[in-house]
């Protein structure tokens, strides 16, 4: 057997070791994996032709006769046996999720010449590289993690089956790629950068620290370490010489870094206020008076395009807005092109529409087998219950923690929205849909995680006060939780 | 017969307080015990487990309906012991150790009593040897095991380990479900039956039994 094999891979030529699994040689910041490469999600399509493993059986399930004509695989199941040809899907460039909105705060540099501040999202890093007296560049690129899973969960599957090193690896280069990208840009000299905050859920600080995550992988969920600390760039691996790091404290297992930092940035001013993060994981925390209470719910991937049959990432071709247009359902294409999918903002509009229209009944119910929205893009019945599930967790999130703290919507002051995808999304729908309380002051924060890390770098008692959210906020556990059972069930209504 | 037939139908719209009215308007005519069961409560299930399958209804029709049926039935225990009327089968059921979610879970369990089983609730965070206890001792047909973490899903081979261990593998049929868990897994960790819903669920447990 020879030892490589030549194939083209988009019309470039590569050297591959027999038997390689196509999704090895893919870009490794694809965000293909959402299964982390079980043959599951069926996310990680390519078109490829030539010498190939047969045809799995997930495969002969996935595909059509004419999908399996055009050549269609799975990347995840086919290996590369000889000669091949394979095309992976075009992708658009994302939208960017760096945009940081800064409460009134005393500056005061913590750092010498530069600093960075980073922001670890399950799916997106962002960056932002500080001069003493302004923003000199930000940046953001996909978690290379992703190809280990799309969700913090499956990461950590992954991590205790053996890979853990490599998913730690795989962070560590991705800020290196990220840090020396962005100095570059910024036309600045990676040693002269003293000074590095970093925000993150709690897994991804584990990943980044190579710290074991068998705690954060099945009940009593309780993390051994919660961070807040400062750590040499030489234990991360980074190329920044004489850069100290900061790690975000985190409150609890499921309530990291990012969220302590987000309530650092939104400086919420209200007595009673709620701040959620919604994603796949849909962090919660309510502020009443000196007490904060969170808790984290699992929203799954449905608004992150995941998991529904024509979901997809906020990018070229998706569907991100849909609206009732002279009796008629229309659609906006991110790139005005022909729509490929439907992201998490185009999926709220597409929801409170087909209720207005009255082709979905409150309980979920959609009176034909799929509608379509504009093209070949369509919801069916079974994309519906899981956005039920996805919307009815993040509320009843919501609710169970203002019925801990004896407290009514009405008296919610203001609702902060964090997050990249939390921006796009619009209000009055996700009110309409019930995905969040009816609240009638409501924020968008933008990145306020990157905004957190940031303020640790730039102002005098940024770290103290960050240390004193995470110390002071208490987490509730919704899975075990009969409050939350009802709440879930009531919230899955429309 | 229309009063079971309507018994049916306001087991469906989940509503409990006229189901339990007009069981025990049943129950005063003195229509068998079982017969109101079966063709009353049992047969209103079996729509909504349907209409389940087929996205027409979802979590919380089944839900209140499941509430319904429980108020019927309460009425219709201590008759049932009386005439001798013989469950379908036994079920134990939980979520298995290091997990904590049971909405999954309580869906089966209601789905399954819906089909006539009885079913006994081990609840959330359950070690692989309390299955096994409670099947010898409780003299279940089945064992339900859930799991909605990826972490948590491998602890379903120990359950299927532990029962070979204790010698009632052949006594048992071991079903999984929960949203990691798919067929080829059920099938790589030697357990007997995956299905993806709660009412298919209960389909396969009475082809079992």
């Amino acid at each position: 057997m020879k030892d490589f094999i030549e194939i083209t891979l988009d019309g470039i030529s590569k050297k591959v070791k027999p038997n390689t699994l196509i999704s090895d040689i893919l870009p490794k910041d694809t965000d293909h994996f959402f299964c982390g490469g079980k043959g599951i999600c069926k996310k990680c399509v390519v078109f490829a032709k030539g010498e190939l493993s047969p045809l799995t059986k997930a495969e002969e399930d996935a595909f059509d006769k004419s999908d399996l004509e055009m050549g269609k695989r799975l990347s995840c199941l086919t290996r590369i046996l000889g000669f091949a040809e394979i095309k992976t899907q075009k992708q658009g460039s994302d939208k960017i999720c760096s945009q940081t909105i800064f409460p009134k705060y005393q500056k005061e540099n913590q750092f010498q010449n530069y600093g960075v501040a980073i922001d670890i999202g399950t799916t997106t890093l962002a960056m932002q590289i500080y001069g003493r007296d302004e923003l000199l560049c930000e940046l953001t690129a996909k978690n290379p993690q992703a190809r280990f899973g799309a969700d913090v969960m499956t990461r950590i599957h992954a991590a205790i089956s053996g890979k853990a090193e490599e998913i730690t690896l795989s962070i560590r280069e991705g800020l290196s790629d990220l840090i020396s990208e962005g100095a570059k840009k910024a036309n600045i000299p990676l040693d002269l950068i003293d000074k590095i905050s970093i925000a993150g859920n709690t897994a991804m600080l584990y990943f980044l620290t190579g710290q074991n995550v068998e705690c954060l992988s099945r009940a009593p969920f309780i993390a051994d370490r919660l961070f807040g600390e400062t750590v040499s760039f030489e234990k991360l691996s980074l190329p920044t010489k004489n850069a100290e790091v900061y790690l975000s404290p985190c409150i609890s297992s499921f309530v990291g870094g990012d969220i302590t930092m987000a309530i650092l940035s939104s400086d919420i001013k209200e007595e009673i206020a709620l701040l959620s993060d919604i994603g796949t994981n849909g962090e919660i925390v309510l502020k009443k008076g000196d007490i904060l209470t969170c808790c984290s719910t699992a929203a799954g991937p449905a608004f992150e395009g995941a998991g529904l049959s024509m979901g997809m990432n906020g990018k070229e071709g998706a569907i991100d807005h849909v609206f009732i247009k002279d009796g008629k359902i229309s659609c906006h294409v991110i790139g005005d092109t022909e729509p490929i999918g439907i992201c998490g903002s185009g999926v709220i509009d597409a929801i409170a529409c087909l209720l207005e229209k009255e082709l979905l009944d409150e309980t979920g119910y959609l009176e034909d087998d799929e509608v379509i929205l504009s093209g070949n893009v369509y919801l069916n019945g079974s994309d519906i219950r899981m956005i039920q599930l996805a919307k009815g967790a993040v509320r009843a999130g919501m609710e169970t923690l203002m019925e801990v703290s004896n407290l009514s919507s009405s008296q919610i002051e203001r609702l902060y929205i964090a997050g990249g995808f939390g921006s796009y999304i619009n209000e009055e729908n996700a009110k309409k849909i019930g995905l969040i309380i009816p609240c009638e002051n409501i924020s968008f924060l933008g990145n306020a995680a990157l905004c957190g890390a940031a303020m640790i770098l730039l102002s005098k008692d940024g770290r103290k006060k960050a240390e004193e959210i995470a110390k002071k906020a208490k987490t509730i556990e919704l899975s075990d939780n009969p409050i939350f059972s009802e709440k879930y069930m009531e919230a899955m209504i429309f | 017969m229309e009063l079971l037939m309507e018994i049916s139908e306001n087991l469906q719209r989940g509503k409990s307080k006229i189901v339990k009215e007009l069981v025990q308007k049943a129950i005063d005519e003195n229509i068998p015990a079982d017969k109101i069961l079966e063709d009353g409560l049992l047969s209103g299930m079996a729509v909504i487990g349907e209409k389940f399958k087929n996205n027409e209804v979802y979590v919380p029709e089944v839900l209140v309906a499941a509430r319904a049926m429980n108020m019927g039935a309460e009425l219709l225990k201590p008759l049932l012991a009386d005439a001798n009327v013989k469950s379908k089968g036994r079920a134990c059921i939980g979520t298995v150790q290091g997990d904590l979610h049971d909405i999954g879970k309580n869906l089966v369990k209601m789905m399954l009593e819906g089909k006539g089983f009885e079913v006994i609730d081990l609840g959330t965070d359950v070690p692989a040897q309390k299955f096994i206890d409670t099947a010898i001792e409780q003299n279940c047909n089945i064992i339900c095991l859930s799991a909605l973490l990826t972490t948590t899903m491998s602890v379903m081979e120990d359950v299927v380990k532990a029962a070979e261990k204790a010698g009632i593998r052949d006594k048992v049929k071991i079903m999984v479900g929960g949203a990691p868990v798919t067929d080829k897994f059920c099938k790589e960790i030697g357990a007997d039956y995956y299905t993806a819903d709660a009412a298919s669920a209960a389909d396969a447990a009475a082809e079992i039994c």
